[in-house]
This record gives C-alpha cells, sequence and structure tokens, in this order.
C-alpha cells in the first residue's frame, strides 16, 4: 500500500468512529424505531389457564370459569375496556371488516392498564341463574357474572343442524385513545359458545 | 253549633291534606329519585374523566422517562372501581355506582399529582442525560479528530523514514 492508500484508510477510520461518537446525541434527536409492529392481544383460556377444557354444555346454576386476557404491544403503557356481552346465534357479533363493535348492550367489563410488553390476566366467573324451555325456544332470563346478577332475557331457537340452543359469551377490546379522548373499538374480540340443552 | 261548624272545616282540611299529599308523595319520590340518577351518572362521569387525565398525566411522566409502574398498579385499582361504577350504574344500583366512583376519583387524584411529580423529576434527569451525552459526543468527535490528525502525522513520519532508509536494488536485466 501506498501513502495515498493509508491516508484514505486512516480517513474512512476517523469518519466511522467520528459517526460512533455523533450516534448518542443523534438518537436524542431521532429515536430509533425497533421497526416492530404495534398491537394488542387479547386472548381466552379454560378454567385450568390452558387453551382447553372451555365451558360448552351449560346448565342452569352451575358456575364456570374462564380466564380473559390482553397483552400490550403498542410501544408505551396503554389504557383497555373489555366488555363482556352475551347473544344468541342471530344477534350480531362484532364486525372486525368495518372496525364496529356489536350493537349489543354491555353486561360487565374490565377495565385497566397494561405497561408496553405486559399482560393483563383475570378470572370470569358465570352462571345462569334462570333459563326456562318453551318447545324450540330457550329462555335464559337471568345470568351471573363474576357474582353480579343481570337480567338478559336472550332467547334461542332450537339449532337443528348442531342440535343444541346456542348461546354466545363474548369479549370486546376496546383501547382508550389519548388525541379523541375516547374508547374506540380495537377490533379484537373472542368468545365461547354455550349450549344450554342440558338445561 | 260554631264547634260542629270548626269540625266540618277540620275534617276538610284533613280530607283536603290527604288527596294534595296524594298528588305531591310520588312527585317528591320521582324527584328524590331522579337526583340518585344524577348524582350518580354525575360521580361516574367525572371518574371516568380524571381516571383519563391521570393516565394521560402518567403517560407524560412515561414518555419523560419515569418508572411509572407503580403508578398503573394504582391506576388498575383505579380502573376495577370505575368498572364496578359502571356496572353498578347500569344496573340501577346508584349508592354503589357514586361509592366506587368517588374512590376511583380520590385514587386518581393521588395518581394524577404523583405522576406530574415524576414527569418534574424525569425531565430533569433527562435534560442532565442529555447534556452528558451531547458532552460526551462532542469530546469523542474533537478526540477522533486530533486523535487522527496526531495519529497520521505520527504513521506518516514513520512512514517516510522506512521508505528513506530502504536501499534501492539494480535488478538484472536478463532479457
Amino acid at each position: 500500500m501506498n501513502l495515498e492508500e493509508y491516508r484514505t484508510v486512516f480517513l474512512t477510520g476517523s469518519f466511522v468512529l467520528m459517526l460512533i461518537a455523533v450516534v448518542p446525541t443523534v438518537s436524542l434527536i431521532l429515536p430509533f424505531s425497533s421497526g416492530s409492529e404495534r398491537f394488542s392481544e387479547l386472548w381466552l383460556l379454560g378454567p385450568n389457564q390452558k387453551a382447553e377444557d372451555y365451558p360448552f354444555n351449560v346448565g342452569v346454576n352451575e358456575t364456570y370459569s374462564v380466564f380473559v386476557g390482553v397483552g400490550n404491544h403498542l410501544g408505551v403503557s396503554s389504557y383497555y375496556l373489555v366488555y363482556v356481552k352475551f347473544r344468541n346465534q342471530t344477534e350480531p357479533l362484532p364486525n372486525a371488516t368495518v372496525s364496529e363493535p356489536s350493537s349489543l348492550s354491555p353486561l360487565f367489563e374490565f377495565r385497566f392498564f397494561v405497561v408496553d410488553g405486559g399482560a393483563w390476566e383475570k378470572p370470569l366467573t358465570f352462571s345462569v341463574l334462570e333459563a326456562s324451555r318453551d318447545d324450540d325456544f330457550m329462555f335464559v332470563d337471568r345470568l351471573s357474572i363474576n357474582d353480579v346478577v343481570f337480567s338478559v332475557n336472550a332467547s334461542a331457537r332450537w339449532d337443528s343442524e348442531y342440535e343444541g340452543f346456542y348461546f354466545q359469551l363474548f369479549f370486546e377490546l376496546w383501547l382508550y385513545n389519548v388525541t379523541s379522548q375516547s374508547f374506540q373499538f380495537h377490533n379484537r374480540f373472542v368468545g365461547i359458545w354455550l349450549n344450554m340443552t342440558s338445561s | 253549633m260554631t264547634c260542629k261548624l270548626i269540625k266540618m272545616s277540620v275534617q276538610k282540611l284533613l280530607v283536603a291534606l290527604l288527596i294534595l299529599s296524594v298528588f305531591v308523595f310520588p312527585i317528591f319520590v320521582f324527584r328524590v329519585s331522579g337526583s340518585g340518577v344524577d348524582m350518580a351518572a354525575s360521580a361516574v362521569g367525572e371518574a371516568e374523566e380524571v381516571v383519563a387525565s391521570a393516565y394521560e398525566a402518567v403517560l407524560e411522566a412515561e414518555h419523560a422517562g419515569a418508572n411509572v409502574s407503580g403508578l398503573l398498579a394504582s391506576l388498575n385499582e383505579a380502573g376495577e372501581l370505575l368498572a364496578t361504577a359502571q356496572v353498578a350504574f347500569r344496573l340501577g344500583d346508584f349508592d354503589e355506582a357514586v361509592l366506587s366512583a368517588s374512590l376511583c376519583s380520590e385514587i386518581c387524584e393521588v395518581v394524577r399529582d404523583e405522576a406530574d411529580e415524576l414527569r418534574v423529576e424525569a425531565y430533569g434527569a433527562k435534560i442532565m442525560n442529555s447534556w452528558l451525552t451531547m458532552t460526551g459526543s462532542t469530546i469523542g468527535v474533537v478526540a477522533v479528530v486530533f486523535g487522527s490528525f496526531w495519529g497520521w502525522r505520527v504513521f506518516k513520519r514513520r512512514y517516510v523514514r522506512r521508505a528513506l532508509r530502504m536501499k534501492p536494488e539494480v535488478a538484472k536485466d536478463e532479457s
């Protein structure tokens, strides 16, 4: 290598070292993004906190439990709201395509805060307190969720294809938007089907 | 005769009062229960606002670099109370709604104040850290510039000295 080539190596090395020295200051002005996708998780587990043994065949005055959980990967601590709703097969579910929640009124709700990268999980116990059958219809009048009693007045028609009276307990995830200062449906929901035939 | 007249008028007055009370009582009851709804709605609404403002204060503290895990734990307590208040309100249990909403507001006011204090502390630490970082970078750049310049001069001198020490050799022309 001649002297000119050595000079180029020296200049390049110095430039790289200068860049390394400047990086901490630049990162104060331009925070480096982690580049990872921002999202929230919503999950439902069975009574053993596993994705198994979900309540399905439901009887009156029997207590069932599930675990509902939320994971935060939004990059900031977030304020969530989970609505618990109850429906039959014909009543509306949330519409994920247009990001619209179900128009049904919530029964129970959870409000909580999750740090970025953290998770929240709570048990939910429920029981059907009052139900009656009239030919092809099953009526659920009262439901208890986490020891709070709700009048639901829901009815389900006999499903001849799947042979049962089906209701669904589902959970909608809402997220607090600081800009609009209100909760917005976060386009995530989970639910379990409940067969009331044995009641 | 006068005594009989007085007795009759007292009886009429009592009947009139009784009739009047039949009309007045429902209005009074309605007003009282109406005020219960209003009070509960106002308490729940206020609690919602206080929770939101406490959360925003916590977010600002977090952006400033503060550790907000303790504040979030308190906010979760407040969130549970607010959820209880909302459910109680929907079920018509206004006393429970007011109680839970008031407790929630109390917790959130404390959280908001603590978050503001943490934010100020964290901003102070952040500014100090920024100054240290910028000073470190400047010193680093200056050190690299001078170091490179000095290093290059030393290297160049040695290179030239070594080049001058070299003895030229005459190669034979074998052609």
